[in-house]
Order: structure tokens, then sequence, then C-alpha cells
């Protein structure tokens, strides 16, 4: 297997903190936020991430496959989640330590809860509004109240990150900017 | 007698009031941060002091008491929501003689003095523990709840057990200073 190449393109706007684990051909687009100790592993394919996205301490993006994985916008991974999956669409909640494996093609406006384990062994897309919660990863579809509110919440802790992180933590620039 | 557990010198740092935190653990936005004293910060914990407050003044984040323990890499941040549509993190509070488990996500506003919460669990956001309660292991605790005291709570969603007997309150305190005496300096 031929070495990964680093290759880091991280919009002026992002806040990527220095003590982050970066691999191979990764794009951050702007206005998004990597908290330290987030790692994000571009192993055969480059990573694409979209804007206003906040990737907590200790979570883990990896791609495993060979096409480009997409990250739409404005999702949101917490504390020690594990992400795989090639597509992951808009305004997503991904918990506290759930795992999505590389089989999952992730919609829109999907949660996933706090120690999830999604791990199916055929592909499949999640629906958008798809809810994934409890110890056996039961599902259902969120009506899409509050919608509004959730967004606006996510919108003004981003806001707060980007104005708070570099005042403590130093911040990583990409190649050229 | 219990056999010391033994930490090579060079690892922790140690401070007047007998604190002693690992150089491994992330700590950030240390001025934010209260230690009470006697207090252990394990190997890969990680302590968000940085997310503090808007506003001006000088803003406790995290404050710990006396005769803590915070496990192997166990993430320590406070919890964050909108109120009147302003967007703020909120301080988390912490009694003395608490032990926190291994990789254990603590998000809660406040928890009691005399709390045990075991390894890898998930206490959410805005939590409340009260004194002398104990979380089980692998427990997913959900945002907003309230663990009354004497209270042990278990599984995912965590839920009520059973009731903890009244003694619970000097036997985790005699446990806790015990595990302090007992962490000890390896000189080499």
């Amino acid at each position: 297997m031929a070495p990964i190449r680093d290759k880091f393109t991280i919009h002026s706007r992002a806040v990527v903190c220095q003590d982050v684990e970066l691999k191979g051909d990764i794009t951050i687009g702007s206005g998004s936020i990597v908290h330290p100790k987030a790692t994000i592993f571009a192993i055969a394919g480059p990573i694409v991430i979209g804007s206003g996205c906040i990737i907590e301490e200790g979570a883990i993006i990896v791609n495993r496959r060979k096409e480009v994985m997409r990250i739409g916008d404005d999702n949101l991974f917490e504390i020690g989640c594990r992400i795989e999956c090639p597509t992951v669409g808009n305004s997503n909640t991904i918990s506290t330590r759930a795992r999505v494996h590389h089989t999952v093609r992730m919609g829109s406006y999907c949660s996933v809860g706090a120690g999830c384990l999604v791990v199916p062994t055929e592909d499949e897309i999640l629906d958008d509004y798809t809810v994934i919660y409890g110890p056996a990863a039961e599902r259902r579809i969120w009506s899409g109240r509050g919608k509004v509110q959730e967004a606006d919440l996510r919108k003004k802790h981003a806001e707060y990150l980007r104005e708070m992180l570099p005042k403590f933590n130093r911040l990583r620039r990409g190649e050229g900017s | 007698m219990d056999p010391p557990i033994f930490y090579s010198k060079t690892e922790y740092i140690e401070t007047d009031t007998g604190n002693k935190v690992s150089r491994r653990a992330t700590i950030a936005g240390p001025q934010n941060i209260i230690l009470g004293g006697k207090t252990i910060i394990s190997s890969g914990a990680i302590i968000r002091g940085d997310l503090r407050r808007t506003g001006a003044g000088h803003a406790v984040v995290i404050s710990l008491g006396r005769y803590c323990v915070v496990g192997e890499g166990c993430v320590m941040r406070p919890p964050y929501k909108t109120y009147r549509g302003n967007f703020n993190y909120y301080p988390m509070k912490i009694g003395d003689h608490v032990h926190i488990g291994a990789n254990t996500v603590v998000e809660a506003a406040t928890i009691g003095s005399h709390v045990e919460i075991g390894k890898n669990c998930v206490i959410g956001k805005f939590t409340i523990i009260k004194d002398c309660a104990r979380v089980a292991d692998g427990t997913i605790v959900p945002p907003n709840t309230v663990i009354p005291a004497l209270a042990l709570f278990a599984g995912s969603p965590g839920r009520f057990v059973e009731d903890l007997p009244e003694s619970t309150q000097e036997t985790v305190e005699a446990y806790t200073k015990r595990h302090y005496t007992r962490f000890q300096p390896l000189d080499r």
C-alpha cells in the first residue's frame, strides 16, 4: 500500500486545534470546529467536511474506502464517537460514544443516541430524520418538531466556540493559508 | 493493609495541597479549574476549563473537591444550553470524595460528595447527582437526570436499582482516603 500523503486544506474561518490528529487528504470547510484530541484519518480516500460542523474531543472520523467521504454542513460529532460512513448529510447529531460503521450512509437531520452501535452487515441508507436510540439501537422517525430551535442552538454553539477556542488553544492552519 | 499503587515520579506533578496531576492529562484553560487538594488526575484524562461562561471577570468552570479521583481517559466538560436566547456553557461543581472511573464522560451540572461513578459511563448534560449516590459501570445517564442521595443507578438509560446503606458516607470516605495514601510515587 502506498504511504498516506498528508494534505490538509483548512478554510481560514475554520477553527482546528493544534492537538488534533490528522492524516491523509482532509478538507475542512468554513466555520467548522475541531476540538483538541479529535482524530481524522483519511486512510484510503480523502475526507471532505462541510461548513459549521463541530467535532468534539476524542471523536474519530475514518475513511477506509477509496471514494471521497463527504460530510455535510452543521453536523455535531460528540465526545468519543466513531464515524466511518462514506456520506453524511446535514444537521446530524452523533452523540457521545456512538459508533457508526462504514456500511451506513447517513441522510440529514439524523440523530444517533449515546453509546449506540450502528453496525449493519449490508449497505444501507439512513433516511432523513431517523433517530437511533437505546442499548439495542432501536429506530424511529423524528417528526421534525423543534428543528428550528435545534438548528439555532447548533449555530450559536459553533459561533461561541469560534470565539472562545482560539483564546485558550493553539490553532492549526492549513497549508498555504 | 492494602498494597500501594505505584506511579512513576516523573509522570505526575504534585502541588502544595497534595493534588497529583498526570503530565499525560489534557487540561485546557487551567486558570478556570479548581482542585480542592489531594485530588488525583490520571493520565489521558481531558478536562475542559476553556469552555467558560461568557461575561466579564474570573469564571470558575470546573471545581473539584478534596480526595477526588479522575480516572484514565475521562472527559470532563461543562454542559451548555441556550437560556433566554443566549448560548452559554455553565459551570460544573463536584464535591469531596468523588471517584470517577476510567473512560467516563461527565457533562454533569453538579455532583455531590461521596459519589462513586463507575468506568465507561456517560453522564449527560445538566445531570445532578446528589450525595452518596453510586453509578454502576457502563451506565448511560440521559441529560437532565437527577440522581437522588444514596441511590444506585445502572443500565442504559440509567435507572434506579436499589438504595444504598446509610453507612455509605463513612465507607466511601474511608475508601477515598485510603486510595490517596496508597497512591505512592515509585522512587528510582
